[in-house]
C-alpha cells in the first residue's frame, strides 16, 4: 500500500489549477473529465514529479458537509494541509509579491519555521521549513 | 488573531520554551547535513554539543520525531538519489554519501525506495 494522492477541497477547479500552478509553482499532472463538469485534477511538486499528487477536489460545491468543514477550518485559521519549503522567509516574500495573503507571517516553532496563507480556493495552507 | 495562531502560541510555550535545548538539536541536525558523507557517530555528535549521548538521543527524537540514525540514513538516501540522478555510478554514490559497502548500500536503498540504485539511476535517464 502506498500514499500516492492527497486531496484538498477547492471551490473552483479552474481557479485552483491556476493558483496552484502559476502562483505556487506546482505542475499539472492529471486532468480527467468526470460527471457534471467535475475533473480528477492533480498537481505535483516541480522537483518531485513522480512524488505524491495533490488532488484538487470540488467537494465543497457538491457535498454540503465538505463545504461546512472547509469553512469551519478556514474561519479558525487552521491550515487544511502543509507543504515543505527550503526557506519559509523567502517563500513568504515571493508569494507576498504575487499578492498572496498570509494569516500567519513566518514564525519559529521549535525546530521548524511556519507560515500560513490563503489559497483563494477556500483553504488556509501552511508552509514549513525544518530548521 | 486566529484560533490557530492562539493554539500555535500555546504549543510553543508548552513544548518549545527551552531555547538552548532547541538550538543544540538544530546545530546537531545542521552538522549531520554538512557532514553526512563522513563517519559520524553518537560519541562525536554528543562531544560537539557537550551533552551526554543518551540525552542527545532523547532530545533529537523528541524534537524531530526520528532517531539520529534514522535521520542520517534519510539524509544519505536523499543525497544518493540526487547523485544517481546526476549520473554518478552506484559505487561512487555509495562512497560519496558515507557508506563503505556497495552491497549494503544497495540493500538499504532498495528497502527504502523499492528500487535498486541501478534501476533508480537508469529510470532517471529514460
Amino acid at each position: 500500500m502506498k500514499i500516492n494522492v492527497i486531496g484538498i477541497p477547492v471551490q473552483d477547479q479552474d481557479k485552483a489549477l491556476k493558483f496552484y500552478t502559476e502562483t505556487l509553482g506546482f505542475v499539472e499532472k492529471r486532468d480527467i473529465p468526470l460527471a457534471e463538469g467535475n475533473r480528477w485534477l492533480t498537481v505535483v511538486a516541480k522537483e518531485e514529479q513522480d512524488g505524491p499528487e495533490l488532488l484538487l477536489e470540488p467537494s465543497p460545491t457538491s457535498f454540503e458537509p465538505a463545504r461546512v468543514y472547509q469553512k469551519a477550518l478556514y474561519d479558525a485559521g487552521i491550515p487544511y494541509t502543509q507543504f515543505s519549503v527550503d526557506n519559509v522567509q523567502e517563500e513568504y516574500e515571493r508569494l507576498s509579491r504575487l499578492g498572496v495573503e498570509f494569516s500567519m507571517k513566518p514564525t519559529e516553532m521549535g525546530t521548524t519555521k511556519i507560515a500560513v496563507f490563503d489559497d483563494t480556493c477556500g483553504n488556509k495552507m501552511q508552509i514549513v521549513e525544518m530548521l | 488573531m486566529t484560533c490557530y495562531q492562539n493554539e500555535i502560541d500555546r504549543i510553543r510555550e508548552n513544548c518549545y520554551s527551552n531555547e538552548l535545548q532547541i538550538a543544540t538539536i538544530i546545530q546537531t541536525r545542521q552538522f549531520i547535513i554538512n557532514n553526512f558523507d563522513k563517519k559520524l557517530n553518537l560519541d562525536l555528535l554528543s562531544r560537539r554539543q557537550h551533552i551526554s549521548k543518551f540525552h542527545l538521543l532523547r532530545l533529537f527524537k523528541r524534537y524531530y520525531g526520528l532517531t539520529i540514525r534514522q535521520y542520517l540514513i534519510e539524509t544519505r538516501l536523499e543525497k544518493s538519489k540526487e547523485f544517481l540522478a546526476n549520473g554518478m555510478s552506484v559505487t561512487e554514490t555509495c562512497f560519496a554519501v558515507g557508506y563503505e559497502s556497495p552491497g549494503s548500500f544497495s540493500t538499504l536503498f532498495k528497502s527504502r525506495t523499492g528500487f535498486t540504485p541501478s534501476i533508480f539511476k537508469n529510470s532517471n535517464f529514460r
